[in-house]
């Protein structure tokens, strides 16, 4: 059987349409592979990522091998060799072949139903932009309603207000708790959540269900919500599954919902970036679902409207054919990547969990390769601004790279939140992940420098009052341009260096707060630009304008 | 001096201030055409590339930037995207609006391509038919040579809401402005019939097929004094290829591709939005945790995505910063190659050019012997696979109905019904085009007709 990467090697050359032969389909098990992949294979492959950095954050970028890059290299310059023949004889055909490789990793029914966008956010829009032409046009009625979970993807949540709410639709939002400690209080949630809408007479047009919450980071029951969906009337199921595809099971028709949307990029070890779009049925169920950037393939279904939006660097969305065989040369294919990744972040997560006497924010089967792990309490965790600040802590001062979900504690009166063994209440929670380049030292160097912290005495609550004291003085001694430091790259502070050359540490203040500094210019720059938009005559705080 | 030093920035993620040297910089030593070669090294050298206009060009040096700046995010993309990525947005931003000259920074949005700026302009429309801000019926006008994507979002987005269509038909051949002010004034006139206010006007600066460089400063001016509320000037192709100052053009909004004449690899355009209530309400259809911050930052960041062609934009000033006369020396001796050719052609094919060459850029029309037989598109797109295929050459060809019971002048046998549009860019040589001569000549010698290709 000729397999994909064959088909890939003709449209190298050049050779006839690069449309190959072979139909591209993937072995129906994963093939036998002479010797697996060997742990030093995997370090050539990920070469390429910093080796200094404890890499524990997968979820949010993913990663991608170093074969998988050389696969996109070659099709980038067989495009500018000659994009005319690129785009008349190579693309389409290339296009349908990462497609049909999709659609037997999800077991989607027909190829019709899978079209290849740019990430999750992009389907989101797609989705959400049908709603809100339901809701304009007539179809929904103002009021009919949307239901979402509270954690919801930020970008899904906004992108439900900008199209649906605008539109006319009625968000409604499902509480979540967390810490979980089973599934079906996820489930109860959602019943509860849909029988109000039912009992207060309003129709839900479209529920949209994370298939794993991003934070906090949760697997959730997706085919137990749709099908309580059905049984409750919900018109139309979208499940998010940003996370889902190479870290948990996807199978479409077994969830059962009307869309589904993975991003390729973040497991399944595609480059930046490419996700699937789902859409149960043919074109002809779903006519009216358009990608937002209208091309001349509009009408021709949302997979033709998605394989052709103006002139982009198609590439990530080409090299699936390279994934499947470096996916295949692991034990047990992709299932034993997952498999494995799993076991070892909640390996893992229980060992951290121990060490600093916290606990882990689900039980292991409702986390998939990553997992929520408390943060001892006496880190002072006490807002989302707090939990970046840690974060780009550990980034620049340990070279670790791990987000920090915050947890607000409980109300008075509600039942008591997670403690750690100290009796303080647990209001961050780190997101472990586990890729196969990890090793168990980045969760070593994760469980050490926490430690030191905690010894140390460091809490966010007396850093970020030094923190915001020294960043209103530095806004106002500096302008917009030279935020960016001169040398160095960007982010690169001087930093004053103690006895010894090492970093002043946090109990003086001093360095800490530089970073502190450092770690709040983005979110000021943003900051920064809505009062410009707001205020045209200036922030008149000093900040000198641009 | 220092050109390099953004290339070193690409690397280390810092710069100065970015700010672009008022005057091309006068190379001591301009780039050599052995230089030009290596630096397309990269193209098909087998190919005669004349068609620069659908996918454009990018030098190696510039490739090589976008690498390293790939391979930045991939080492630490947390990082990366914390600390680099905006700052280096910014500082493409920076030097587009000194390019373009636009008034202000937040004016200049980075994003994929016109085709995705036509639907962020189109979509504001919509929802300005669907919100009673725009009454049913009230009119969008655009060029009948509209490129297809955009014509297709127009109705996509502004017919679907309930807006009506005007097309303004354009003569072509053309000879002179004139011809297209006065249909564009009809246009506007129809547009306000039955007391309906035209809402939008979509312009092409050049238009792709067939290509001519349309007066839009003009058309933007009879736009104000006739009351049409907005104008969007769709010029895909202009950047690089023709002067671009938005300000003295005065459109609302403005799009180029940075990718076509600007030496960007795919893809990257900017979308300039005059500073007024109206564009404060433009969103990106791709809706991310940026929403509502103004259209600049939501371009910035639609979700985890490959920005590394956005972001090389000092490594182009750099390229361009090479060449006698910079970018305006660049558009001057492509426009002035491009007619030179033309003329070669149209004098061998004893045809003709479709337009005066003061209305075209880098880009031109030549007539094609009529005896090829050139009758639907699907023939003009049969005998461009057909050039590409046996002769090398890359061209595209635009089938042109011609007008009831008119013969068009210079081909004595029949109509001319085809036209090639041939382009220069630094990398063209005269060889290109003799080769494209030399396969028409070829064609007509060997009695071929399109009505012998394969359906």
């Amino acid at each position: 059987m000729d397999a994909p990467r064959d088909d890939h090697r003709l449209s190298e050359n050049g050779n006839g349409n690069g449309c190959g032969e072979a139909d591209g389909r993937l072995s129906k098990r994963p093939r036998p592979h002479p010797a697996p992949i060997s742990a030093a294979e995997i370090v050539e492959e990920f070469s390429h990522n910093d080796p200094a950095v404890a890499r524990v954050n997968n979820g949010s970028f993913g990663c991608c091998p170093a074969s998988v890059l050389a696969a996109q290299l070659r099709w980038q310059r067989l495009f500018l060799r000659q994009p005319d023949e690129f785009y008349f004889s190579s693309l389409q055909p290339s296009l349908t072949r990462s497609r049909s490789l999709v659609l037997e990793l999800i077991n989607a029914a027909h190829l019709d139903e899978v079209s290849l966008v740019d990430n999750a956010t992009t389907a989101a829009a797609i989705i959400f932009q049908h709603v809100a032409w339901s809701f304009i046009e007539g179809a929904f009625n103002p009021g009919d309603a949307v239901v979402m979970l509270h954690y919801a993807y930020g970008a899904v949540k906004q992108s439900i207000h900008a199209y649906v709410a605008r539109a006319g639709g009625h968000v409604v939002e499902v509480p979540l708790p967390f810490p979980l400690s089973s599934p079906d209080e996820v489930v109860a949630e959602f019943r509860r959540t849909l029988g109000l809408c039912r009992a207060g007479g309003r129709r839900v047009r479209l529920a949209v269900i994370d298939h794993i919450t991003s934070m906090p980071c949760v697997v959730i029951p997706v085919k137990e919500l749709t099908r309580i969906c059905r049984e409750e009337g919900v018109d139309q199921v979208f499940v998010d599954g940003a996370h889902s595809i190479g870290n948990v099971e996807v199978d479409v028709q077994d969830i059962g919902a009307d869309f589904y949307t993975s991003n390729l990029h973040k497991w399944l070890f595609c480059p930046p970036s490419v996700a699937f779009l789902h859409t149960r049925g043919s074109p002809a169920a779903t006519p009216s679902l358009h990608h937002p950037v209208v091309s001349h393939e509009y009408g021709n279904g949302l997979p033709l409207e998605s394989g052709w939006i103006g002139n982009r660097d198609y590439t990530p969305q080409l090299v699936v054919p390279a994934v499947v065989e470096f996916v295949e040369r692991f034990e047990g294919g992709l299932e034993g990547i997952r498999r494995r990744n799993h076991e070892k972040v909640v390996e893992m997560g229980k060992m951290l969990a121990e060490s600093w006497g916290t606990l882990l924010g689900c039980p292991p089967e409702m986390s998939c390769s990553m997992i929520m792990v408390g943060l001892p309490g006496c880190l002072g965790i006490s807002s989302e601004t707090d939990a970046m600040k840690l974060r780009a802590l550990l980034r620049d001062e340990f070279k670790i790279e791990v987000p920090i979900h915050y947890q607000s504690p409980p109300k008075d009166g509600e039942a008591a939140g997670a403690t750690d063994e100290s009796g303080a209440t647990v209001t961050g929670y780190a997101r472990i992940s586990h890729q196969v380049y990890n090793v168990e030292d980045d969760y070593c160097r994760l469980r050490d420098a926490v430690h030191k912290l905690v010894r140390d005495g460091f809490s966010c609550i007396q850093s970020t009052e030094e923190g915001i004291q020294h960043s209103s003085k530095r806004e106002a001694a500096i302008g917009f341009q030279s935020r960016f430091p001169k040398h160095g790259g960007c982010g690169k502070f001087e930093r004053p260096l103690g006895p010894g050359n090492g970093p002043i540490w946090p109990k003086t203040g001093l360095s800490w707060v530089r970073w502190m500094a450092h770690a709040t210019t983005w979110s000021h720059i943003k900051r920064w630009h809505r009062l410009r938009l707001s205020l045209p005559g200036g922030l008149g705080d000093g900040t000198i304008g641009n | 001096m220092g050109s390099h030093h953004r290339d070193d920035c690409a690397e280390n993620g810092g710069d100065d201030n970015g700010h672009l040297a008022k005057r091309p910089r006068s190379a001591s030593c301009p780039i050599s055409a052995a230089e030009i070669a290596e630096e397309f090294a990269h193209h098909d050298p087998s190919v005669a590339r004349i068609n620069n206009g659908s996918f454009g060009s990018c030098p190696a040096s510039v490739l090589a930037s976008q690498l390293r700046w790939q391979r930045l995010f991939l080492r630490q993309p947390d990082e990366f995207y914390f600390h680099r990525l905006q700052p280096a947005l910014l500082r493409s931003r920076i030097l587009v609006k000194e390019v373009i000259n636009a008034a202000d920074l937040d004016e200049v949005s980075l994003v994929d391509n016109a085709t995705t700026a036509a639907a962020i302009v189109l979509q504001h429309a919509s929802w300005a038919f669907s919100e009673g801000g725009f009454r049913k019926g009230d009119a969008v006008v655009m060029l009948h040579y509209a490129y297809g994507a955009v014509k297709k979002s127009i109705h996509a987005y502004v017919a679907r809401a309930g807006g009506h269509i005007i097309e303004v038909p354009l003569p072509f051949p053309v000879s002179s402005n004139e011809e297209i002010v006065q249909e564009f004034r009809k246009a506007l006139e129809l547009g306000k019939a039955n007391g309906r206010r035209v809402r939008l006007a979509v312009i092409d600066h050049v238009t792709s097929m067939p290509s001519v460089v349309i007066p839009v400063k003009e058309l933007t001016r009879i736009c104000r004094e006739e009351g049409v509320d907005q104008v969007f000037v769709d010029a895909a192709h202009a950047i690089g290829s023709v002067e671009v100052d938005v300000q003295d053009i005065g459109a609302d909004f403005y799009t180029s591709n940075l990718h076509k004449w600007f030496f960007c690899p795919p893809s990257v355009a900017f979308l300039y939005t005059k500073k007024c209530s109206a564009s404060s309400r433009l969103h990106h259809p791709v809706v991310s945790h940026e929403y509502g911050n103004g259209l600049p930052l939501e371009s910035a960041w639609i979700g985890t995505r490959d920005y590394s062609s956005q972001l090389v934009v000092p490594s182009v000033m750099d390229f361009i910063g090479r060449f006698e006369g910079g970018i305006e020396g660049i558009r001057k001796r492509n426009h002035e190659k491009v007619v030179e050719m033309g003329k070669m052609l149209a004098d061998a094919w004893r045809t003709f050019l479709g337009s005066p060459s003061e209305m075209c850029c880098s880009m031109i029309m030549v007539g094609l012997p009529g005896c090829l037989g050139i009758s639907s598109e699907k023939d003009a797109l049969k005998l461009r696979s057909l050039l590409r295929k046996e002769f090398k050459v890359e061209v595209p060809i635009h089938y042109q109905l011609p007008k009831d019971g008119e013969i068009v002048e210079k081909d004595r046998s029949s109509t001319v019904t085809g036209y090639a549009r041939i382009s220069h860019q630094v990398y063209n040589v005269e060889g290109d085009y003799h080769k494209l001569r030399d396969a028409v000549h070829k064609l007509v010698n060997d009695g071929f007709n399109c009505t012998m290709l394969p359906s």
